[in-house]
């Protein structure tokens, strides 16, 4: 039973932050059917950024902890935003005319100026969050001492992505974004302003990749250029086990992977828990191809 | 060139000044082959800043036996694909010689690419055993090699009094290597070994490793791998309120250790290790560590890039005295007749198979101020 408790926090932190990296592919892919390769460095970014933020600028020490993790989280959340629009700005608007292949490839040539941009000016030496950066508490849940943050990891994200689903299915805005990604054609002959939905998608996203590279980094605390491959990669197939292109399909796949690695490490093998994640993620496209929660044309996103 | 040549000739007529025609001969080209980028750049940057300051040294007083040498960097990433093309790079840039690199599965992919052009190598951070029974001739090491440190390793758990660990490696050859070395020799029963598994390197969330292993209440984790992972290993075990101690092999010799898990859980921490950079005593080890340390701000992060400046200096030796610097002269030369040397880490001499002689590792403990104390 110990086991079980302290793997399914384990499992539901870790789950809880591929969920968040895979709103972002499943977002513009439901809106654009790109999939946007650099969104892993953008997480990558949300890291390096909270770091200078919290760390090099010594923020907590200055307005105390509470205020500064706030002002972080939604500076760090804006500057992803940001790099996210110009992203999209730079490298994918030019070429909205030419085919998709187009888009993916400059996706992966921005994911590689990202990862050296992001070598070349914080450094090839990885970073390290202090693990004093913030108080740690240990809460028992069912008799077992479990650490307050990985509980504050997943309530976060389960939070924002609530947010979002609200957002998305109740604002004028967000209907705005499911039109778009029915039909882009039909929702600018009722004056959507296409453009925007997607530079607005392209912002979110990022947003979201860059809180959880925040997360990343508080709670684990080393960082690395190139952490966002792995991560890119299960967020990923997060989306993909959830149905890409599907919001609450994106949530569901990403906490089910977290849940599968943990209790794979726990019941069959350590070494073999990424082998065991994509057998899961095979076998789940075998019997449903389209993944859990496969988008429906009439209500996608 | 050759106005000097024959200058000095007429100059040093009867009075035979070696330094003349010396200068003469031409420049010798060395590789580094290091993890310049990657998850290991730390390593990889510091070994070239070492080779680069010995190189320009070497060269302002009149290269190794007037031969000047030239410094080619070859990155390898840490990777074994990338180390191929890096070392095929070299090749085509006519090395004579390299130094590195550091992970032993990047070492191995680059063996048989200089073995076949004539070149020598000189490991300087890969320690797996296998790397020196291929029987190449032309591959030296300045680093021990794991059997020696499992040795070691194992006689201090024992020492220590530890009866039942738990054994994690990380899948790399080296941390593989190291582990199964290790086991062996537990095989007597001396000390249980309760779990003997792999964890994912580059993953960031190793509680669900340490969670399974605290159900089997070991009184010592061992991590053969390397300090990124055995950082976060020591991070969250600290977060988890778990106090067991942990013991490590050479490559958590390094200062970023510290840094990522935090003083608070490091704390206690062994490692088996030849000394570090802090560590060595020599006059010439500490005026270069002074230089260093005045060109760079800081010491070199760990003893590999140390065993770079090793690597150097035999090689440099070597050029000097032999009459053409090819990979199978130098070989001859470092096999043979570098005896009695003193390099940075201590005496230097390689036995038939490439391997550096001696005993060089040391028991090592991390104390409250996060740094690295030598236990006698």
């Amino acid at each position: 039973m110990e086991v079980f408790i302290q793997q399914l926090t384990n499992g539901l932190a870790v789950g809880g932050i591929y969920a968040l990296i895979a709103l972002g592919y499943t977002m513009v892919y439901g809106v654009l059917k790109l999939i946007n390769f650099a969104h892993g460095d953008l997480f990558t970014l949300g890291a390096y950024l909270g770091f200078t933020i919290l760390v090099s600028f010594g923020l907590g020490g200055r307005i105390g902890v509470g205020p500064a993790v706030a002002l972080g989280v939604m500076l760090v959340m804006g500057l992803s935003a940001l790099a996210g629009h110009i992203m999209e700005r730079a490298a994918y608007r030019p070429l909205r005319k030419s085919g998709r292949l187009s888009a993916v490839v400059s996706a992966l040539g921005v994911s590689i100026f990202l990862q050296n941009a992001i070598m070349l000016v914080w450094g090839a030496k990885g970073l390290a969050y202090p693990a004093d950066l913030l108080p740690r508490f240990v809460i028992p849940i069912a008799g077992q001492p479990v650490p307050l943050l990985r509980l504050v990891v997943f309530l976060t994200s389960i939070l924002v992505m609530v947010g979002l689903y609200a957002f998305i299915n109740r604002s004028r805005v967000g209907m705005a974004i499911r039109a778009s990604a029915i039909d882009q054609g039909a929702a600018k002959l009722m004056g959507i302003d296409v453009r925007q939905v997607i530079a607005l998608v392209f912002m979110i996203g990022p947003a979201l990749g860059g809180l959880a590279g925040l997360m990343v980094g508080v709670s684990y605390g080393q960082i690395t250029f190139f952490m966002g491959q792995l991560y890119g990669l299960k967020a990923f197939t997060a989306a993909i086990i959830g149905g890409i292109g599907n919001i609450p399909g994106a949530m569901i796949g990403g906490l089910l992977l977290g849940l599968v690695e943990a209790f794979g490490a726990a019941y069959v093998s350590v070494a073999w828990k990424d082998a065991i994640t994509f057998f899961v993620l095979i076998l789940i496209l075998v019997v449903r191809p389209t993944g859990l929660l496969p988008e429906r044309v009439a209500e996608k996103l | 060139m050759r106005i000097t040549a024959v200058l000095g000739m007429i100059l040093g007529l009867g009075l035979a000044v070696p330094q003349c025609f010396a200068a003469d001969r031409a420049p010798v080209r060395i590789g580094v082959m290091a993890p310049v980028t990657g998850e290991w750049a730390s390593e990889g940057q510091d070994m070239v800043n070492v080779v680069r300051l010995l190189a320009e040294e070497l060269n302002k007083n009149g290269g190794a036996g007037g031969r000047l040498i030239e410094i080619e960097v070859g990155d390898d990433g840490g990777d074994p694909k990338t180390a191929a093309l890096a070392a095929q790079r070299l090749v085509s840039a006519g090395v004579a010689a390299v130094i590195g690199t550091y992970g032993s599965a990047v070492t191995e992919a680059s063996q048989d690419i200089y073995a076949d052009d004539d070149v020598l190598q000189i490991g300087t951070g890969s320690t797996s055993i296998r790397l020196t029974e291929k029987g190449l001739p032309l591959f030296f090491r300045t680093c021990p090699r794991d059997d020696d440190q499992g040795r070691v390793m194992a006689r201090h758990i024992k020492a220590l009094g530890f009866k039942k660990a738990a054994l994690v490696h990380d899948n790399s050859s080296y941390a593989r290597g190291l582990a199964e070395e290790v086991r062996a020799l537990f095989d007597d029963q001396s000390v249980a070994v309760v779990f003997y598994d792999a964890i994912t390197p580059g993953d960031r969330d190793y509680s669900t490793t340490l969670t399974k292993i605290k159900t089997l209440n070991p009184d010592l984790i061992i991590f053969t791998g390397y300090y990124p992972e055995a950082a976060m290993l020591l991070r969250q075990k600290k977060e988890m309120a778990w106090e067991v101690p942990m013991i490590g092999g050479d490559a958590t010799n390094n200062l970023a250790l510290v840094d990522i898990a935090g003083r608070e859980s490091a704390k206690g921490y062994y490692f088996i290790s030849p000394p570090g950079p802090s560590d060595l005593t020599g006059e010439m080890s500490e005026a270069f560590m002074a230089e260093y340390q005045a060109r760079f701000k800081t010491l070199p992060s760990s003893v590999w890039a140390v065993m770079a400046g090793d690597a150097f200096k035999v090689l440099a030796l070597a050029i000097e005295n032999v009459d053409q610097p090819t990979g199978a002269n130098l070989a001859r030369y470092l096999h043979n007749d570098l005896k009695d040397f003193v390099g940075f880490t201590g005496p230097i001499a390689f036995n038939e198979k490439g391997d550096r002689e001696g005993d060089v590792y040391r028991l090592y403990q991390v104390d409250a101020e996060g740094r690295f104390v030598l236990i006698p």
